[in-house]
Order: C-alpha cells, then structure tokens, then sequence
C-alpha cells in the first residue's frame, strides 16, 4: 500500500508501507493493504506508519516532523492537529494540517 | 547600478525561493479541491453551509494584497488602482472596508480610516498557520454578519515578467463547479458526508488565501526583478552617453590646447 502525506507546505512522505494508524475523528483506527474506499477526517493526534517489511529507498531524509519510535524505529510518528485522509486503490492519501 | 543589479540579483534567488513554495503547496490544493468536489457533486446544491449563504450586500471587505517595500515597478499602483476601480464600480455607495496585507497596501488606504487590519507582518514569517489565522478571523467575521461579502485582490503569478491583478470572490464561497459525479467510488464516509464538507470548506479557504499571499509574495520578487533589470539596463545606457560626452569634451580640451600650443609656436617663428 502507497501513502503519501501532503502538508500545505510540502509533501512530507511518499512511499511504501505495511499500515498505517490514524487519529479519526470517531477514534483511533488502522488501515492496511486492501482496504474498503474511504473519506475520513482526523483529529488531533498522531499518525504512525508500520514499514516492517519495506526496505526503506523512498525515504532516507526524513522531514523533521516526521520521529521514528524510541523502542522501533521501523514505526514512524508524526503528530497532527487535524488532517483528512482518502484511501483508493491501495493509495492512501493523509492532507494534514499541524 | 550596482545596487539595482545586486536587487535583481537579491530577487532572482528570492523568487526562485517563492516559486519552489507555490510548487510545494500545489499537491496539498489539489487534492483538497478534489475531494471538495467529488464531495459537494454527491451532496445536495443547498446544503446550507454558513460560508455559502447569500446576502444582501451591504458590508463589504476588499483584502488588499501588495508589497512591503516599494521598487518594484507598477506591482503595488495596478492593486491600489483596480481596488479604487472595484469600489467605485461595483461596489458604489456600499460601506466597504479593507484589511491591509502590505504596507503598501496600509499606506494607499489608511487615510480613509476603513482599514480594519494591517497584517504586514505576515510576510516576514510566511508560513500555513499563519494565513490561516488571518482566514479564520475573515470566516468568523463573515459569520457573524460583519461582512457580507469578501473579496481579495491581488498580483497572481504567471512569469517572473507578467502579473495578473486577480479580483476573487472568497467569502461567500462560490458553488464549485462539479466534477464527474461518477468519479465518486462507493467510498466510506466517516463521520457524514456532510460533516466531512463543512469541515473541509473552512481548510479550502484558508488554503485560498495562502495560495493569493504565496503568488503574490511571488509576483513582487518578479516584479522587482523585472524592475531593477530595467533600472540596470537604464543606468548602464545613461553611463555609456555620459562617458561618450565626456570623452568628447575631453578631446575638445586638448585640441585647442595644442592649436594653442602650435597657434603660438607659428607666432615665434614668424
């Protein structure tokens, strides 16, 4: 699955990943490869992004907002104030605002 | 002209600067308005959103857009002249008030005490959040009947050389024009398709306004390039014929001085 993180400023990741999870609006949620079309909105909280089985080609620099976890740093972690995020086709797209 | 040509120099790094900002903001835009689209298509034309209501117009408020520093050409006098143009015309015996972005902007219109903001300094930290606050106090002015229309004015970018004065709508929201209804997929919505619009209209105009303040901040380096390449160009002709009439009387000198020198010589021998 391809996700790809647009702030206003700059397109802060593009690449492939395992999962992602979101800070929904209705609560937290995951979403993995092949999942059902989707339009949601997010509130403030953090995004994480699971990469275990990618190796890592698309993203050597990382933007600073973007903090891999202490205790894995195959788990990316970016916080957000409110974002929206459209799945198609195994594309997921996260329009964040910081 | 060394100082013009270091100012073209200045701009020319500076708009290369800007024009990388609107590039790094076009996917952000573009998929807003995407989904805005493929959204507002499915959704009933009157939805009722507050940011659409439609009415009678009485207050108006004009977002000027120019530069903080002048040299640089007509940039600043084409936005002071179409907001004059815009208000005469259209806007003729309307209570119409305007928010400064610019201190050149600030300058043109304080005398008519109607300024009800100078958000100059937004230029000096340019950045998403930012504008978007400047968006929000429009929104919350617009809802709250303050206003009951906005309008911004400014320079759009189309090359370093050419600027176009836009005249835009932003508050009421204009009806978008739909996209092909079919491109909806059966796509999940959470929460209601409704909530995620009216969520997504106030981010679409704050993204608006950024996108004006990026051009124009855009516009005025170009401008500026334009400007001092033409100063340059200018002080380097007016050098080349002032070194030319110089060198002319330069050479006038020392002839008479040696028909002088000869005219008395000839006047010895004789």
């Amino acid at each position: 699955m391809y996700l790809e993180i647009v702030s206003p400023e700059a397109t802060l990741f593009s690449s492939e990943v395992d999962s992602v999870v979101l800070p929904g609006v209705d609560g937290e949620f995951q979403m993995l490869q092949n999942h059902a079309p989707i339009i949601s909105l997010l509130q403030q909280g953090t995004i994480k992004i699971h990469t275990h089985t990618k190796s890592q080609p698309g993203f050597k620099e990382l933007p600073a907002e973007i903090i891999p976890l202490h205790t894995d740093d195959k788990v990316l972690t970016l916080k957000i104030d409110s974002g929206t995020v459209e799945m198609k086709d195994n594309k997921v797209i996260i329009l964040v605002e910081k | 002209m060394q100082i013009t040509s270091a100012m073209k120099m200045v701009s020319a790094a500076k708009l290369k600067k800007a024009q990388d900002a609107i590039t790094a903001m076009r996917p952000y835009a573009d998929k807003l308005t995407e989904l805005l689209q493929s959204l507002s298509a499915t959704l009933d034309a009157d939805s009722g959103s507050k940011f659409s209501e439609q009415r009678e117009v009485n207050k108006v408020l004009v977002v000027v857009l120019t530069s903080n520093r002048g040299l640089c050409g007509a940039f600043n006098s084409n936005i002071i002249k179409t907001v004059n143009g815009l208000v005469a015309q259209k806007y003729a015996g309307k209570d119409v008030s305007y928010l400064a972005i610019g201190k050149k902007a600030n300058d043109a219109f304080k005398k008519t005490n109607k300024v009800i903001a100078n958000e100059s300094d937004v230029f000096d930290d340019l950045t998403f959040e930012n504008v978007a606050q400047i968006a929000q106090n429009l929104m919350d002015k617009f809802v709250a009947g303050e206003f009951d229309k906005i309008e911004i004015v400014y320079n759009s970018f189309k090359n370093a050389a050419t600027q176009i004065v836009i005249t835009e709508q932003f508050l009421p929201i204009v009806p978008m024009e739909s996209a092909d209804a079919n491109v909806n997929l059966d796509y999940i919505f959470e929460p209601s398709k409704l909530e995620i619009v009216e969520q997504l209209i106030p981010k679409s105009l704050k993204t608006q306004l950024y996108k004006a303040i990026r051009d124009s901040f855009a516009s005025e380096h170009g401008a500026r390039m334009t400007a001092m390449h033409k100063a340059t160009d200018n002080a380097t002709e007016l050098r080349d014929q002032l070194k030319l009439t110089y060198n002319k009387a330069r050479q006038a000198a020392i002839t008479n001085e040696i028909l002088e020198i000869v005219g008395g010589a000839e006047a010895l021998n004789n």
